[in-house]
């Protein structure tokens, strides 16, 4: 496994630095662009976004009935990541100027759906879990009664 | 008052074990990281299929079959790229204590502890940008200074090296993890909290619902559920558009009763209108149009074949030819169609699209057409073809 790993790494910074020899003639002005972008996803990442969610996750394991934490984890998570994935079409930017074929669907509206349905798959799920510990409740019941 | 020292800081930032949720672990990021390890590798792999058809180096020569080849790859590439997106939030969420982590002492730790910590952010940021430009290439939506196709090539070398650096660091916890079971000893301690397995089935469901949600840009029988696809599909003559005739400045100058298409080969040329193309025999072929972003849809063409147009000047069948559009503005108003790829029988130029004369948006009075070929460098709006340049 030593020399597997040693492969790796090594090919790993040797497709590195091609990359960055890639970019030996890019001007000041498109580095400087280039650098902003590399590290905004980072900073955005870990000061913003992680600390947002580590803050829902913890309000909702303390606030939440427990029937109704695992699935409203679920849909968060399903509904978070495909928000983030959805986020240059719903932006309203871009497109081209007298092009109707491009971006020419209600995304917001689409995303307001996305999200009820995820809301409604919540609420089942919290209903389901909710019978399925009473029946559970019911049987521990029965069981010590016996 | 005395004011906070270092420690007292230090004391206020977490830990990674004041992070307490059973569901992360190794197991987990494991086994979401492979999945992400590969849309990564598909993602490289198509991408730079693509970069070589914008530029070819000479020892390669590209075929115009299979037909539907760079419609595959490109769809793949964008598919890859949009599945990876969820898996990617979730992997950093699963180890997002790792972040807290105290550096160790001593001079050696302390090093391969900087390094680490480098390949990482050169592996986040890296995936971040490749994501980012990525997806709003595909919107059309270009607020920075670089160019998009250099940087989006030269930093993916560097995504994918950072990432082959991070497996080859990892790889003990990853096989380690992967033989273990995914959930976590202690995970039943507290019945309600969401588990491993639920936070990695939520993952792989985003994931696949991103692609579904969003293919039906090439996906035909995906088209009505795609709800977020940036190409809804529509268009004149039921194909989309990427510049249209107003855009590249080309309006008038593609009506004009003057245009005649210039066949240039040495000093022969031979100047053809649209009436004399349309006396010529005609073929008809079912062909797609793959664009850079992802989008692609199969259309029938019926035009001249481009052979017959180089037997017109005498010219062999496999003689590279360079196509000029009438073009005003943006990028690829011309393109290169080399030998093999101009004497294959469906390369052609066309002048009606599913049964229809061409539209203007598509290219009107004619455009070329081949099997095989990035939307691009489909020139529309040709009104030169310089033979043997």
């Amino acid at each position: 496994m030593r020399a597997v790993r040693g492969l790796l790494v090594v090919a790993g910074v040797g497709f590195g630095l091609w990359g960055l020899w890639l970019m030996r003639d890019f001007t000041r002005e498109q580095l400087t662009s280039e650098a902003f972008w590399l590290a905004g996803g980072v900073v955005l990442h870990d000061a913003v976004l992680a600390p947002v969610v580590v803050a829902v996750g913890y309000v909702a394991s303390r606030v939440l009935p427990a029937h109704w934490r695992s699935a409203t984890a679920t849909a968060f998570v399903v509904w978070g990541t495909l928000t983030v994935a959805f986020l240059p079409v719903l932006s309203g930017q871009g497109g081209k100027p007298g092009n109707d074929t491009i971006l020419g669907k209600p995304y917001v509206l689409s995303w307001v759906v996305l999200t009820l349905v995820l809301v409604a798959y919540a609420g089942v799920g919290a209903l389901l879990r909710r019978r399925q510990g009473r029946s559970s409740d019911m049987k521990t019941l029965h069981g010590s009664g016996s | 008052m005395r004011l906070p020292t270092v420690a007292d800081i230090e004391r206020r930032i977490p830990r990674p074990d004041d992070f307490d949720s059973r569901a992360r672990g190794p197991e987990l990021t494991a086994r979401v990281g492979s999945a992400l390890g590969i849309c990564f590798a598909v993602c490289f792999a198509t991408g730079m299929w693509s970069h070589l058809q914008y530029s070819t180096p000479g020892w390669l020569t590209l075929s115009p079959n299979p037909t539907q080849l760079y419609r595959w790859t490109q769809g793949l590439h964008i598919v890859s790229g949009t599945a990876a997106i969820p898996l990617l939030l979730v992997k950093l969420w699963s180890v997002f204590p790792r972040l807290f982590i105290r550096p160790e002492r001593g001079a050696r730790a302390l090093v391969v502890e900087a390094l680490e910590r480098v390949s990482i952010a050169a592996l986040m940021g890296s995936t971040f940008f490749m994501l980012t430009s990525g997806t709003l290439n595909i919107i059309g939506w270009y607020p920075w200074e670089f160019s998009f196709r250099r940087t989006h090539e030269a930093v993916a070398w560097v995504a994918i090296g950072a990432l082959l650096v991070h497996i080859g660091v990892k790889l003990p916890v990853i096989r380690t993890a992967l033989g273990a079971p995914v959930e976590h000893p202690d995970h039943d301690r507290d019945a309600a909290a969401p588990t491993r397995r639920s936070v990695l089935l939520a993952a792989f469901a985003a994931s696949g619902l991103a692609v579904v949600l969003t293919a039906g840009q090439t996906v035909p029988w995906l088209r009505r559920v795609s709800a977020f696809s940036v190409r809804p599909g529509d268009g004149p003559q039921d194909l989309p558009v990427n510049r249209t005739a107003a855009g590249a400045g080309t309006a008038k100058t593609a009506l004009d009763p003057a245009w005649r298409l210039e066949l240039v080969a040495g000093d022969r040329t031979v100047s053809l209108s649209r009436d004399e193309l349309l006396a010529m025999p005609q073929s008809t072929h079912r062909l797609p149009i793959a664009c850079v972003e992802g989008w692609s849809r199969n259309a029938t063409w019926t035009g001249v074949p481009l052979r017959d147009l180089l037997a017109l000047v005498g010219a062999d069948a496999d003689t590279d030819v360079v196509v000029r559009s009438l073009q005003t503005r943006g990028a690829f108003g011309s393109s290169r169609v080399v030998g093999n790829v101009a004497e294959d029988e469906r390369t052609m130029l066309a002048l009606a699209l599913n049964g229809e004369t061409l539209d203007i948006d598509h290219g009107y009075p004619v455009r070329l057409i081949a099997p095989n070929r990035p939307g691009v460098f489909q020139t529309k709006w040709i009104n030169r073809i310089e033979v043997g340049a």
